[in-house]
């Protein structure tokens, strides 16, 4: 058990080292990410609706794409100089690879949120720091949702044409669910009600997690078996 | 008579026993006080619904199967089912606005039935758009079948959570236990329609399986 | 209470041709698929 961790760091800890060491990738992801904002911006009439009806939305959409940015990275880098075969071929386990993979994608995901937030709180003129530590458990319970389907999915994508534009179609059916509990949860948080009305999307995110991580990472070996 | 055939008279049966159905539900069954003859949509709405969900599920377990048995014939009927169930999800979303445009005076709702069968039928194309994009069938066949599993435990999810936190406000269900409250004339229409879905899915599947046996077989020799 | 019944049949017919044409249209594409698959 100790031993998969270990390995999954290892994989993690060499995936965001490249990733960093170039900086392309998480550059791009945050533009990427203010952009996105700032069209959102330009794609609304101020004056016809409130910005905190719209903040929910505005806000996890832009995660939504974000997230999908980071995922299609994930196993670009294998797939350039074939490493993938290099990671079967040595003694990992291959769960590992999935967790290692997740642990990557999580921090990346993470970094763009990171910048995402209190980019979208100058843009909006959202006030979040009366909610932060609630809003910030719904952002990690969904971010995990999302990237545990998605680092599944990434992997059968990288070998088929068009991966960038499968993973969409395969992935966001599967994100409509955290991302209504998320959208629920941060519209709530946002409108300050109690905190007893939030918990039960928490707790429904929670279960999409515990049920998802399991069965993707139960799944993850089939995709890259010979 | 091979799977094909029979395929195809399953369907001629069923498309008869459909015109039986709407005999029943244009002159034997009642009109409904407050939606009118409209109403009678249900009759080919729901069942088709249903059986999109089945074709789902039953595209999920043959991948799962697949999995651990290892066998292609898992994977052409799960093939055959996706197809066949995205016929069906066409029938739900073209009847469903017909239905509500009369009823609730807007062509589109974000209604649970609906709802939930958008989400299969965005499922459904995924699933067969990844197949079109894998050549190689092994590994075509065990892409489909971690799709597949992800998409029933989907599904699955999606009906047990409205279970799991009741307080909430209401979620899509399709399906819910306990006895349905139609009148009897109503509920016998209405699962007389069941059937004749449940034949025209089994018709259909076994004429689309065929195909891809036959695709399949041309490829292995 | 006592008002007519929603005069909408004409949606019901619509429904009723648009289901079987689905189908049919489904089974010749089948039927010419396996002529040659």
């Amino acid at each position: 058990m100790r031993e998969l961790w270990r390995q999954a760091w290892t994989i993690a800890r060499k995936d965001l080292t490249l990733e960093f060491r170039s900086r392309t990738a998480i550059v791009s992801a945050l533009v990427f990410t203010a952009l996105v904002l700032t069209v959102f911006n330009f794609g609304r009439d101020p004056t016809a609706v409130s910005t905190l009806d719209l903040a929910p939305s505005i806000l996890w959409v832009t995660f939504t794409f974000a997230a999908m940015l980071a995922l299609n990275r994930a196993f670009q880098l294998e797939l350039e100089n074939q490493a993938l075969e290099g990671l079967l071929i040595s003694p990992l386990d291959r769960r590992s690879l999935y967790w290692g993979k997740l642990l990557a994608n999580l921090a990346f995901v993470v970094v763009v949120e990171a910048v995402g937030l209190p980019l979208f709180v100058l843009f909006f003129n959202v006030a979040v720091g009366h909610i932060l530590l609630p809003l910030l458990a719904v952002m990690a319970l969904a971010t995990l949702g999302f990237v545990a389907v998605g680092t599944l999915f990434s992997a059968m994508v990288v070998r088929t044409r068009f991966a960038e534009l499968m993973l969409p179609v395969l992935l966001l059916p599967f994100l409509l669910l955290p991302l209504t509990y998320a959208v629920q949860a941060t519209a709530r948080l946002l409108a300050g009600r109690p905190l007893s009305e939030v918990a039960g999307w928490l707790r429904l995110l929670a279960a999409y997690d515990i049920v998802f991580v399991a069965v993707a990472s139960w799944l993850f070996p089939y995709t890259v078996e010979e | 008579m091979t799977i094909a055939q029979k395929g195809r008279w399953l369907v001629i049966v069923g498309l008869v026993l459909l015109g039986g159905v709407y005999v029943r539900a244009l002159a034997f069954t009642p009109v409904e006080r407050f939606q009118g003859p409209a109403q009678k949509i249900f009759y080919v709405h729901v069942p088709a619904a249903v059986t999109t969900e089945l074709a789902v599920i039953l595209m999920g377990l043959a991948g799962a199967f697949f999995l651990f048995l290892k066998d292609l014939r898992l994977d052409r009927f799960a093939e055959a089912s996706a197809e066949v169930g995205t016929v069906f999800a066409a029938i739900v979303l073209t009847t469903g606005p017909i239905w509500g445009k009369p009823i609730w005076g807007t062509w589109w709702t974000w209604d649970a039935r609906l709802t939930l069968t958008l989400l299969l039928f965005f499922l459904l194309v995924g699933y067969q758009v990844l197949r079109g994009a894998v050549t190689d069938s092994g590994l075509r066949a065990r892409y489909s079948a971690v799709l597949g599993i992800c998409a029933v435990v989907l599904v699955v999810f999606n009906h047990l959570s409205v279970y799991l936190f009741p307080t909430l406000h209401p979620q899509p269900i399709v399906i819910k236990p306990g006895k349905p409250d139609l009148p009897p004339a109503m509920l016998l229409t209405l699962l007389l329609s069941f059937g004749v879905f449940l034949v025209l899915y089994v018709g259909f599947v076994m004429q689309r399986y065929d195909i891809a046996r036959r695709r399949g077989e041309a490829v292995h020799g | 209470m006592g008002d007519t019944v929603p005069q909408n049949a004409g949606y019901l017919m619509a429904a009723y041709i648009l289901v079987p044409t689905i189908l049919i249209a489904y089974a010749v594409s089948l039927y010419r698929r396996s002529r040659n698959p």
